[in-house]
């Protein structure tokens, strides 16, 4: 384990160098002046003037990536001009709410997804199986956005069980647990409708992947050993497909995170995606910059995460 | 391409996929010529008209333009975009992959770090970035989303033009001098077409999502265009007042993506090889499954074009790499998800008119219940109790196991074909039986079906019985405490025998603790009978009963309470270690704490042989159980098994197709072909007589000690496929007469009977050989013997007679070697 950790964390590095180098380098396809393009046609002569030896402007694209990049690591991504703040304070700020729904979401989806992905493996070409089938394809196919449209009116308009968006009561002083129950109630619709399309993905790879794992030699032998059923099941079987699944969800992470932009924009939810389109809609290039970045590193660290939970549970993977 | 085509039209997810996108698709491409309002028309005097107004069926937006235009024109452009993305990202992305995967080295390496890196991007992220950058719009969106994807198609291509550049016609085109760029255009791109094509149905559903999430942001379409995502993302405006506004345009969207995705599932289906194979193996190969192809030189005609062992089936590489890591959303859909169902229904009459089945295999009985099964049971368990001298006899006692008429029955194209076929297995307490045959004999089938395992998609019949019980009638939980306690197994590769993700010593002390809370072996079976006839009833064409049974079971365990728990007292550990001890291994040191895969092949056998001891089993089943392992390991472990099985009262079942192997370790040998026992001998008997042309053939390219230059034959031709044997050109007659060298005309006249020869010896030959044949003797018996396989196959009984004469005549001189053979055996054998 501590030599995969210490080889998985070294691989790290160039895969941050890289991602700050692609969202550097997206910025760039910026049409004309980025100065212009970032203030905006009414910025004064000096002001623009000043944002160009900001960006490195007169300098050639490595040294301005490596000013840039000089900045971010001393935890500085620019001043937003929309929010005339600095960029960090701004997108860190948002990022707390992001990681709730989108962990919220991806837990949801984890536990739904297994869950129907094991029961229909074990009653595979059953009616159960071509249920979950059915309704796995719905999952993959559903646009997420609307999904959250169809959530508001069916349990906030028309039931009226759950709020229509936010993260909080208005003008709520609820403290403890109450608040804690203000913020779940708000948080389960936006939640839900990400978890449902992540669990779409994940029930059928589960599926299939527990269909092998059902006909495999290892739990054929478990059974052959006489070891009973359900530990056969939940020891051997789920090991198993979890250790398999757990890239996957990992992966999902990411849609989970992209999919928070819409999400976050339908609900009012107070999160970094809502602030990226935000951010886009205004021309903030350097917001748009920073939000990305640090929803990019948070997904690799995801995916770090789900690599050391893999070879946790499967010794024999390797750092490739 | 046109078969592919055909196919697809007889491929129902194809056709319902279709179906379901045409109801989208044809419109929209339709629309230039519908009577459509104009979709940008706006009339604020009609505005927010309800469904059913006249003009507008589906009413008006809040512009008072017309919905069902909208709707159209809106899916013609989502349509657009979608198709548009997929290009843009197959044709870049191909590129890179054809650049990275042909020209190799320091291109490949440069431009996959570069595809490694994007990928580690959530993609609707980068998609959003690239939209920031390049402004808002509905073709900027359209190359962001294309962009993002790009990863993906580079990868797998890349992927695919490897496996296209390692293929011989590659290196042909080479040797031929042909220009690098030649072979790009001529050999690689046609061969890449179908993975391009693979790839742009799966990713399609995926740009339609996402570029309609793109203009719902107001990042794509602008308006006045009708577009769907835009649509759905002004409508949200008024959710509460009029959701139809908001509601149907999102409806199309899933309509549409439902109906690509289906059909990509189904062009998957047809299109990916690997998912292909893997139906195959699930599916109609399944009971053969495959081998590794290890074997010995020696063995010229053991050829492994069938693997043995069913527990192969369904694995396969875990196919969540590829498309699920260039997925974090959709379209890392089902790469590795969905197995292909093209298990063929097992129909119930296995086969027609083959009137002589049961007569000429002898046994008869069979169909009547095991009456009192209970009762036999423990009787014949007190009886091995009381008598534990009784070494391996031949006649009067009650065999420990006994299978009757045993059939394993696989899937395949003609439906339920026998790859074991009516087998009858006897083994005495303490007996030593070896079953040698080629793969794809069905010894394997047989091993695993004696403890009640069904391949997948196959099923048993006939019966297998312990001590009297039938374990094919009993219930899944009372099968369950027999397997691993009375009856072990130990499979071929050590891999397969130990869970790959539990520690050594924990699967140790999990086999030993699967049967510490023993239930009462008795009302087990009082509960088992009860609803042996519920599972009989139950047992259906689809999934064999093992198949089925532990999931009824695993509801039953859910409720007892936790019968697998294990805490390791103790008296657990000490009995890890006594077990690992009498392996031959140190069961102190580190060996517990290590995964399977730090053991080395011979450890890792050594450890599945402790489990199996775990429980002292009656009858411990050795599939294979050397063949995988060095040649010095096999010595050791097959060392072990029979210090393990010698002088005590346990049965060992070695199956092998190395019959050298066999007779060293074996009282009695039983010889498999093409799911037939042709023969059955003692060991002596077997290695001074063997009187089944087979048997002659294995023994004759068993290479031998000290003689080197011996010259091995290899037996012609290939073993019949289940199929084969079932329905085939063999199926009338012997299975081995089309290989046999003395085959006659009868021999596929009828299949023989399994012949007592000798006290011990039965045959199924019409002309078996004997050791020290000799060429007098009269045709007598021989014709005698034609006549039994006749009457048995009573169909055609009488031509069979007729055409006798010309045996005797043609041919007879090696039917009456070797009856006269077998009738100096007999005399020898009475001296």
């Amino acid at each position: 384990m501590g030599a995969y950790l210490v080889k998985r964390l070294l691989m790290l590095i160039p895969v941050l160098l890289g991602v700050s180098l692609v969202v550097f380098g997206v910025m760039s396809l910026v049409p004309g002046d980025p100065a212009l393009a970032i203030l905006g046609p009414y910025a004064t002569p000096e002001r623009l003037a000043q944002l160009r030896t900001e960006l490195g402007l007169d300098h050639s694209w490595p040294v301005r990536y490596g000013i840039w990049l000089g900045g971010v690591l001393d935890g500085d991504l620019g001043r937003s001009v929309s929010l005339e703040r600095p960029v960090l304070e701004a997108v860190l700020e948002r990022l707390g709410p992001t990681v709730l729904l989108a962990g919220t979401a991806l837990l949801l989806g984890t536990l739904l997804g297994l869950v129907a992905g094991m029961v229909a493996a074990l009653r595979h070409n059953q009616l159960t199986d071509r249920l979950v089938t059915f309704g796995v394809l719905l999952g993959i196919s559903i646009p997420s956005f609307w999904l959250g449209l169809l959530l508001i009116l069916v349990f906030a308009v028309w039931l009226g069980w759950l709020p229509v968006s936010g993260m909080t009561q208005v003008w709520s002083d609820a403290q403890g647990f109450s608040s804690v129950a203000d913020v779940a109630r708000h948080l389960l619709l936006p939640a839900l409708s990400l978890a449902l399309v992540a669990g779409g993905v994940i029930g059928r790879l589960t599926r299939g992947a527990a269909i092998d794992v059902l006909a495999s030699a290892p739990v054929r032998m478990a059974r052959a050993r006489g070891i009973p059923e359900r530990r056969v099941l939940l020891v051997h079987a789920l090991k198993s497909v979890s250790a398999r699944m757990v890239p996957v969800i990992g992966l999902q992470a990411g849609f989970v995170i992209g999919g928070a932009v819409y999400i976050e924009t339908i609900f009012q939810w107070p999160g970094l995606g809502r602030l990226l389109v935000e951010a886009i809609a205004a021309r903030d290039l350097l917001l748009v910059q920073g939000g990305v970045l640090v929803l990019a590193v948070a997904y690799v660290l995801v995916n770090l995460a789900a690599d050391l939970t893999q070879h946790a549970l499967d010794r024999r993977t390797r750092a490739a | 391409m046109k078969t592919l085509g055909a196919r697809l039209l007889r491929h129902p997810g194809a056709m319902i996929g279709l179906g379901v996108l045409g109801l989208v698709v044809v419109p929209a491409l339709a629309a230039p010529w519908l009577p459509l309002a104009d979709p940008t028309l706006t009339m604020p005097a009609q505005r927010m008209l309800p469904a059913g107004s006249t003009g507008h069926p589906l009413g008006t937006d809040a512009l008072g333009r017309d919905l069902l235009a909208r709707l159209i024109w809106g899916a013609r452009s989502s349509i657009t975009v979608g198709v548009v993305a997929a290009l843009v990202a197959a044709l870049i992305g191909s590129l890179i992959g054809i650049l990275a995967g042909f020209f190799g080295r320091v291109t490949d390496a440069l431009l996959m770090r570069g595809v490694d890196v994007l990928m580690a991007f959530p993609y609707l992220l980068l998609a959003l970035a690239i939209v920031a950058a390049l402004g808002p719009g509905l073709a900027n969106a359209m190359l962001a989303i294309a962009l993002a994807n790009v990863p993906f198609f580079a990868r797998a291509v890349r992927g695919a033009v490897l496996d296209i550049r390692h293929q011989d016609y590659i290196d042909a085109a080479r040797l031929a001098g042909h220009r690098e760029w030649w072979i790009v255009i001529v050999e690689v791109l046609p061969n890449l077409i179908p993975t391009v094509l693979l790839l742009m149905t799966t990713t399609l559903g995926w740009m339609v999502l996402e570029t309609a999430g793109l203009s719902f942001l107001g990042l794509g379409a602008q308006p006045p265009d009708a577009d769907l995502g835009a649509m759905l993302g002004t409508g949200r405006e008024f959710l509460t007042t009029y959701p139809r506004v908001a509601v149907l345009p999102g409806l199309v969207i899933l309509v549409l993506v439902v109906g690509i995705n289906l059909f990509g599932d189904a062009l998957r289906d047809l299109l990916d090889p690997r998912l292909r194979d893997r139906g195959r193996r699930l599916g109609t190969r399944a009971g053969e499954c495959r081998d590794a192809g290890r074997h010995h030189d020696g063995h010229p005609g053991h050829d492994h074009r069938h693997g043995d062992h069913p527990a192969h089936a369904g694995r396969q590489k875990a196919g969540l790499s590829g498309e699920g890591q260039a997925g974090d959303g959709r379209s890392a859909g089902g790469d590795c998800g969905e197995p292909v169902d093209d298990r063929h229904p097992l129909d119930q009459g296995r086969r027609g008119g083959s009137p002589h089945d049961r007569e000429v295999s002898g046994e008869g009985q069979g169909d009547e219940p095991p009456d009192d099964a209970h009762k036999g049971y423990r009787a014949a368990r007190d009886a091995r109790e009381r008598s534990n001298e009784g070494g391996p006899t031949t006649g009067s006692a009650p065999p420990l196991i006994a299978a009757e008429g045993l059939s394993v029955l696989v899937p395949s194209e003609r439906g339920a074909a026998a790859a074991v076929d009516r087998l009858d297995l006897r083994l005495q307490a303490g007996e030593r039986v070896g079953m040698v045959g080629e793969s794809g004999s069905g010894k394997s089938l047989t091993a695993l079906a004696l403890l009640g395992f069904a391949p997948p998609g196959g099923r048993l019949e006939g019966q297998v019985e312990l001590e009297g019980t039938d374990l094919l009638t009993l219930d899944a939980d009372v099968l369950r405490d027999l397997r691993g306690r009375r009856i072990a197994y130990v499979p071929q590769e050590p891999s397969d025998a130990l869970d790959p993700l539990l520690r050594v010593g924990d699967q140790l002390r999990e086999a030993i603790t699967a049967h510490s809370s023993e239930i009462s072996a008795d009302a087990d079976v009082a509960v088992g009978e009860e609803s042996a006839a519920e599972l009989a009833s139950t047992e259906g064409g689809s999934g064999g009963r093992s198949e089925t049974g532990p999931v009824r079971s695993a509801v039953v365990m859910a409720g007892l309470g936790d019968l697998g728990s294990d805490k390791p007292g103790a008296e657990t550990s000490k009995r890890v270690e006594t077990l690992l001890n009498k392996v031959g291994l140190d069961g102190v040191a580190g060996i517990q704490r290590r995964f399977p895969h730090e053991l080395s092949g011979g450890q890792s056998q050594r450890v599945a042989i402790a489990m199996a001891l775990a429980h002292e089993p009656d009858l411990l089943i050795a599939d294979e159980a050397t063949t995988a392992l060095d040649v010095t390991v096999q010595a050791e472990i097959l060392a072990l098994l029979e210090r393990l099985s010698r002088g005590r009262d346990r049965s060992l079942l070695f199956v092998s197709h190395d019959l050298a192997l066999v007779t060293e370790l074996c009282d009695r040998v039983l010889v498999l072909y093409a799911g037939r026992v042709v023969e059955d001998a003692p060991r002596e008997r077997l290695l001074d007589a063997p009187a089944h042309p087979y048997t002659v053939a294995l023994l004759a390219c068993s290479p031998e000690l000290g003689r080197p230059q011996k010259p091995l034959p290899a037996i012609a031709g290939q073993p019949p496929s289940p199929a084969e044997a079932t329905w085939g050109a063999a199926a009338a007659g012997c299975r081995f007469a089309p290989r046999c060298p003395k085959a006659q005309p009868v021999c596929e006249q009828g299949e023989p009977g399994l012949d007592e020869l000798a006290p011990g010896h039965r045959v199924r030959c019409l002309f078996p050989e004997g050791s020290k044949a000799s060429d007098t003797g009269d045709g007598a018996d021989s014709t005698d013997r034609v006549a039994r396989a006749d009457g048995a196959d009573e169909a055609d009984g009488a031509e069979v007679t007729d055409r006798r004469a010309g045996i005797d005549g043609d041919a007879g001189n090696d039917g009456s070697r070797a009856h006269s053979g077998r009738f100096f055996n007999e005399r020898d054998s009475q001296r």
